[in-house]
């Protein structure tokens, strides 16, 4: 920590950042309920929050408030916004004084050592301090920065440019002893906090002209790059050799060489290899623990994002997992590593534990369950559930959409689409386009088949983000939902066109070839989307699903052992698996997969199709190794879940007859002609049943006689009491009857005898 | 049962039907609740005898009764809340607006609320699935209607009718309602079974069955859905357990009888019944013992007796005692008329029948139930002009009844005007898809129209609603025959054999298979058992001869020689009446007896043949020349 009262230190990047963004009031409102507050801490908070506010300012402004190395200190500053702000503007006069005195004193001596990051952003102190610094004034910052939790960079921005403008407190305290070059400066970032890139670019362009100083000109860069000037602003940063000089100006300069497509020249800038990986000690002294994100794994980052760009993926993958090891706060390398599906699930979990949370402290907890609810959802799942729980417990987060997203991918992967699709509902009220959650609802949509809610969406998509790979993807899906390959075809290229990460849009592109049959198509299309995501086994799985199609065993069993690798948790998998040996007549093996298969859903939701699947194949395992009782068991369970189904009918019927039950057989199998009247080994198996049924020895035991016997104990009394009641009536009907009886002997069918009168 | 007691029971009766026709009907389950006012008011003026018991009892009773409503408002335990969500449901249920009544349920807790929702769903997939029947059914009827026309493509309907049924089947399965919302009775099931599994688990801990009618209706539910799935044994399982909290739901005892498919399994059902069925009762209510809630005494054990034995030919005795117990309780209860009138037209007994009915029409004339069964009844004794009168009758009561429907195609059927009886028949099931004697019924008429694919398909509906339809079962096994599938016939003659053993026909037409598969053996145990069953000589003169000359085939000639007497010494029987077979027998007995030389015998044989065809008597002729030369 540094010391703030020394005038000669310039307060770091960190400090700085952290002032600037809105995140401040963000973290004093998390609520930590492990937060360790100092005594003195807590005081000071509730001066300004109750009545004393004025004078707490008026104390803190004269520069001797006792809190001030405390309010300095990060933890202070995260704790309470009104102590930073009450306090931060006590250094903010400090600086103003110091810097210049600084950076004139020695321009030119110890350039490195002054433009550290720290001294790069040093002149925005002033404005940004100034932001937050009002922010006591009105009691906004209260319950604003609670409800920007969740909203994003730019709405972050604009609210603290809302209480710039609203609330202008006693500028002219700062003012008047700023220089002019400082006010300029401060007029540059406000113009840049603001996206008037117009304004900060004349004003920067001014300053840098008077004088001439790096730290000006990379901030010049940085409205160049804002403003999507990428070339000027590589322009500007070689100009000085600036990017040779300090590494932040060279991530800008990778960034914007990476913006421009030019990925052999930002490779060349940000270096192939890490060069900070065995020096990270003494990399940089001043990225303080406190602070933002170490500009290494920004790096590591942007070199992981060149190699993705460039298809070197196995380069790309260990660029980010070492970017999220160098720092843990590096969200965008570890979410590019799942969602780009480079490692397998496994591959995660180990990632997820070697991670170090340990400079997040009090947060660290917290962060690392939201990283635990980011990994496959296939294993360890006690785990995850575990992460979720105290989130929402412990830290109020049950409704944010990580959450929720946490909630719709597991039930995504149990299969339990009906839930899912609600759950994706509910989150989408919130954030209507979010698009960690869309292509999972599309999905969902797809399984449930509900075309009418792809349709609208895919138009509402189409409408506002029509360069969005998901757009498209929605379109396809559509017409995959409604059978329009080829359609759908066209857009699912579109949408992994626009997002060759995309691995879903990838996937149903190899699908509609799948579907159409053209196996050579989509045993391309499905190893390119092997090769392109290594971390998900699905393509492979379709690989060899391709194979099994045309009974190349050898090469499918390949494929599913690949796959196996990657994931062995898929039940579809498992399933597919438990098929390809039961065609390679490989029956134990078979059950094995399959019971695993089984398992693997254990918890899945009883209607979902995989499970019937599942049991449908086990069932004809047990067929084929001559457990019939089982099998029969098994289809059974289908059919109760799956409803009426021609081949489970013939099979049970096959099995009925097997096992010697003639007449369930035989109902079996008419069922199952009912559903399938073209179902030629239903017939066979039935005139085969029924030339069995009539070659039965009708003896005590069969079935008919029994029955018949059964009925034969009240026969006596029956007849009878029938011909007594016969007698009883009039001569007359008994004529009739048997006139009737007479009519049966053609075609009648029953005693009514209905029609037959007719044909006399 | 003494005196008191018996009033007891009738004043608890009274007030169990009271109280279930005003639940059933807060519920919707509306025919219940129609049944149990009807059996209400059939029971008779309360008894103004004026015995000691009796002046207790009414006070008694009003005591109790205030108790009972006390408790019932406390059982119901609607809260406001839910009560007035419960209006709402019930107004939408009404309207039928089915999908709406679920939308606005759907957080619902209590167990009655939860039924209504679960019901409403259930209705409104039923309703969407119907839909898709109705399309059937009407496409069917055109190209039907065509084809009759042209008797030609009558292969083409078969196959036709048969894609339009698997279609129809296959979309049992589930209803999407295109915004990713499915319903299918798989996913209603498992909503109500993690219910019930909830309220038991909550439920048993506090050891009081806090809802009766609410656990009652649940289950009820369900066995309607496991029925509906053709899951027979756990949906009687679950109408036993919902019968067990709520005995008075006369629908649910239907539904029962719906899953028995076998006489034997109905006598299990009713010795279960007898023996391990409990009804729950309140416990915590001592008010003096409610008769109704002990088995041997609970009215409706007694009326689901007579049903399931009227349905499945239980002993007659049995039958008859259980109607005159109940009608000592109910003197006006038209169904019990009814149920009597049916189970004399299952016993044949079409006068008696016939009679009942037209008591039953005077005490409720208004009264559609059954009266198709009467209206066969007439069709079966000619009585034309009654059964024109019954048809215009109904007709003004209400045309779109499916009884109403099925008398009136029985009429134009006894017209002789085919289509249109099929026409009446469609719209019957059009009305009512459960409506299994239509279907037989147009596969009669369809055998009439020699379209036998047609009629084939109309009997396989009929057996799949309804697996006890003997005469639909009898009807496929003749239509094979006449397209010469004998295998298949065979099957089905012996399906409806299994229902109906002690029925001749059954056994002649399973012998007449047999002869034709050439299994004789078992041809022969066909038709001795038939002879056995039969009361009527003009029939056996023909079981005989089969029989004869199935021994003839088998090179028997003793047991033959034994039939062909026995055959031609039926004519006494039938006052000296020659028919085809007795004529046949004498011929194969002059021929046998002029070969083994007893030609005075032969003679008196072949010389007794008057009738018969041409040849027959130029033969006998021959064989009585040749003897009177050799004699």
């Amino acid at each position: 920590m540094r010391n703030p009262t020394s005038p000669n230190q310039t307060p770091s990047q960190h400090n700085s950042t952290i002032a600037i963004s809105p995140f401040v009031g963000n973290r004093t409102r998390s609520r930590l309920p492990t937060h360790r507050i100092h005594p003195a801490t807590n005081a000071q908070r509730e001066n300004p929050l109750s009545n004393q506010l004025n004078q707490s300012w008026n104390r803190t402004v004269s520069g001797q408030s006792p809190y001030r190395s405390l309010a300095n200190s990060p933890l202070v500053q995260k704790t309470n916004p009104s102590i930073i702000t009450a306090s931060l503007t006590t250094p903010h006069q400090k600086n103003t004084g110091t810097i210049p005195t600084n950076l004139n004193a020695n321009p030119n001596s110890s350039l490195l050592a002054s433009l550290s990051k720290g001294n790069v952003f040093g002149s925005t102190i002033s404005s940004s301090l100034r932001k937050v610094s009002i922010q006591p004034n009105s009691n906004i910052p209260e319950t604003n920065t609670k409800d920007e939790n969740m909203s994003n960079e730019i709405n972050k921005a604009t609210t603290t440019t809302l209480t710039t403008n609203t609330t202008i407190v006693s500028p002219e305290i700062d003012l008047s002893e700023l220089t002019s070059i400082e006010r300029l400066r401060l007029w540059r970032h406000d113009a840049l906090m603001q996206h008037m890139y117009r304004t900060a670019e004349y004003i920067g362009n001014k300053i840098y002209t008077i004088t001439e100083d790096p730290n000006d000109a990379f901030w010049l860069a940085q409205v160049y790059y804002n403003n999507n000037e990428f070339i000027r602003a590589i322009d500007l940063l070689t100009k000085d050799n600036l990017e040779s000089l300090n590494i932040i100006c060279r991530y800008l300069m990778g960034l914007c060489l990476f913006k421009l497509q030019r990925y052999d020249d930002a490779l060349d800038v940000v270096d192939e290899l890490n060069p900070f990986s065995d020096s990270k000690q003494d990399s940089d002294p001043t990225i303080a623990p406190d602070g933002g994100i170490k500009v290494e794994s920004s790096l590591c980052y942007l070199r992981g994002l060149i190699f993705a760009a460039q298809n070197n993926l196995k380069k790309a993958k260990t660029a980010f997992k070492e970017a999220v090891l160098v720092d843990v706060k590096n969200y965008e390398a570890f979410e590019s590593l799942i969602s780009k599906n480079l490692i397998s699930p496994e591959e995660e979990w180990d990632l997820l534990l070697s991670l170090d949370f340990s400079t997040l402290g009090d947060n660290e907890e917290m962060i690392r369950y939201l990283y635990t609810l980011n990994v496959s959802k296939y294993i360890h799942q006690d785990v995850s559930k575990t992460a979720k729980q105290s989130l929402s417990d412990e830290y109020g987060l049950s409704n944010n959409i990580d959450i929720l997203r946490y909630q719709i991918e597991t039930l995504y992967s149990q299969c339990k689409f009906s839930e899912c699709l609600e759950a994706c509902e509910k989150a989408l009220d919130g954030d209507e386009y979010n698009p960690t959650i869309l292509p999972t609802y599309i999905s969902c949509l797809y399984e449930q088949n509900g075309k009418n809610k792809l349709f609208l969406l895919s138009h509402n998509l189409a409408e506002k983000f029509p360069k969005s790979a998901i757009t498209w993807f929605s379109v396809a899906t559509y017409y995959m939902a409604i059978e329009d390959v080829p359609k759908a075809r066209k857009y699912f290229s579109k949408a992994s066109i626009l997002d060759p990460s995309f691995s879903a849009a990838w996937l149903g592109f190899a699908h509609t070839y799948g579907l159409e049959g053209e196996h050579d198509q989509a045993l391309s299309a499905y190893a390119t989307a092997a090769r392109f995501f290594p971390g998900i086994h699905v393509p492979n799985l379709f690989l060899g699903m391709e194979y099994m199609a045309t009974n190349t065993l050898s090469l499918a069993e390949e494929y599913f052992t690949l796959a196996y690798d990657t994931c062995r948790y898929d039940p579809l998998l498992l399933n597919e698996m438990g098929v390809m040996y039961f065609k390679k007549n490989e029956l134990e093996k078979s059950k094995r997969y399959l019971k695993k298969a089984l398992e693997a859903v254990r918890n899945s939701s009883g209607t979902s199709t995989i499970v019937i699947s599942i049991q449908m194949n086990l069932a004809h395992t047990y067929r084929k190794l001559g457990e019939y009782e089982r099998a029969i068991k098994c289809f059974k369970l289908v059919l109760e879940e799956a409803g009426k189904d021609a081949e489970v009918y013939c099979a049970l019927g096959f099995l009925y007859l097997k096992t010697k039950r003639l007449g369930k057989a035989i109902d079996y199998l008419h069922e199952s002609l009912a559903l399938k009247p073209s179902n030629t080994s239903a017939q066979e198996l039935l005139l085969h049943a029924l030339e069995l049924n009539a070659s039965i020895v009708l003896d005590e035991n069969h079935p008919l006689v029994m029955n018949a016997e059964l009925y034969s104990n009240n026969e006596d009394k029956l007849i009878q009491k029938k011909r007594g009641n016969i007698s009883s009536t009039e001569a007359a009907s008994m004529s009739k009857k048997m006139k009737m009886n007479g009519d049966m002997r053609r075609l009648s069918p029953d005693e009514d005898g209905d029609e037959e009168m007719d044909i006399e | 049962m003494d005196e008191e007691s018996q009033l007891k029971l009738i004043q608890d009766i009274r007030r169990n039907l009271r109280r279930a026709s005003q639940d059933l009907s807060k519920w919707k389950l509306y025919k219940s609740a129609k049944w149990a006012a009807e059996a209400l008011c059939g029971m008779g003026p309360p008894s103004t005898a004026t015995l000691e018991p009796v002046d207790e009892s009414p006070l008694r009773n009003r005591a109790s009764k205030g108790k009972n409503m006390e408790e019932e408002r406390k059982k119901k335990s609607l809260s406001e809340d839910e009560h007035d969500l419960y209006l709402l449901a019930s107004s939408l249920f009404d309207c039928k607006e089915f999908d709406r009544c679920t939308y606005f349920l759907k957080d619902v807790t209590n167990p009655c609320l939860m039924f209504l929702k679960l019901y409403s769903q259930f209705l409104s997939w039923d309703k969407k699935t119907q839909e898709s029947l109705e399309s059937v059914l009407t496409t069917g009827k055109l190209s039907k209607n065509s084809s009759n026309n042209n008797g030609m493509s009558v292969t083409g309907i078969g196959e036709d009718t048969m894609s339009e049924r698997r279609r129809e089947k296959q979309s049992h399965g589930v209803v999407t309602m295109e915004d990713g919302h499915q319903s299918s009775i798989a996913i209603i099931l498992m909503e109500l079974n993690s219910y019930l599994d909830d309220v038991l688990g909550t439920n048993e801990k506090k050891e009081e069955s806090q809802d009766r009618l609410g656990l009652g209706l649940l289950y009820y539910l369900k066995g309607i859905l496991l029925q509906n799935d053709n899951n027979k044994s756990q949906a009687m399982g679950a109408f036993l357990k919902s019968l067990s909290y709520y005995s008075f739901n006369w629908s649910c005892w239907v539904e029962l009888l719906d899953c028995v498919t076998r006489a034997d399994e109905s006598m299990l059902l009713l010795t279960h019944i007898n023996d391990k069925f409990t009804l729950i009762s309140d416990h915590k209510e001592d008010y003096d013992y409610d008769t109704q809630n002990i088995v041997q005494y609970n009215v409706m054990t007694k009326f689901f007796k007579l049903a399931i034995s009227q349905d499945l030919n239980g002993n007659i005795d049995e039958l008859m005692e259980i109607i005159e117990a109940l009608l000592v309780i109910f003197p006006n209860f038209a169904y019990i008329k009814a149920q009597n009138a049916l189970v004399n037209y299952h016993y044949m007994d079409y006068v008696n029948s016939e009679n009942l009915f037209e008591q039953v029409v005077k005490m409720d004339p208004y009264r559609l139930d059954d009266l198709d069964t009467y209206s066969n009844i007439l069709y079966v004794m000619q009585k034309h002009s009654k059964l024109a009168y019954l048809a215009q009758f109904v007709a003004q009561i209400d045309k779109f009844r499916s009884e109403t429907c099925c008398i009136m195609a029985n009429y134009y059927s006894a017209r002789q005007e085919h289509e249109k009886s099929i026409m009446y028949f469609r719209r019957a099931l059009t009305l009512n898809k459960k409506c299994t004697s239509a279907w037989t019924l147009m596969g009669h008429e369809f055998v009439e129209l020699k379209n036998s694919h047609a009629a084939i398909e109309c009997y396989r509906r009929a057996v799949d609603i309804n697996v006890r339809d003997f005469k639909a079962w009898y009807g496929l096994g003749q239509a094979y025959e006449v397209l010469d599938m004998h295998l298949y016939s065979l099957y089905y003659f012996q399906k409806a054999c299994t229902l109906k053993p002690l029925d001749r026909r059954m056994w002649q037409a399973l012998g007449t298979c047999y002869t034709k598969i050439g299994n004789k053996t078992e041809a022969i145990k066909c038709f001795e058992r038939a002879i056995q069953l039969s009361g009527n000589a003009d029939q056996d003169t023909t079981l005989m001869y089969n029989l004869a000359k199935l021994y003839d085939q088998l090179n028997d000639a003793a047991n033959c020689k034994q039939y062909m007497i026995r055959c031609v010494n039926m004519e006494a029987q039938m006052d000296g009446q020659q028919t085809d077979e007795t004529i046949k027998a004498r011929l194969w007995l002059a021929r046998w007896e002029s070969k083994n030389g007893n030609y005075e015998i032969a003679y008196n044989y072949a010389a007794s043949i008057t009738n018969g065809t041409a040849a027959e008597v130029e033969e006998a002729r021959f064989i009585a020349k040749n003897c009177q030369k050799l004699m």
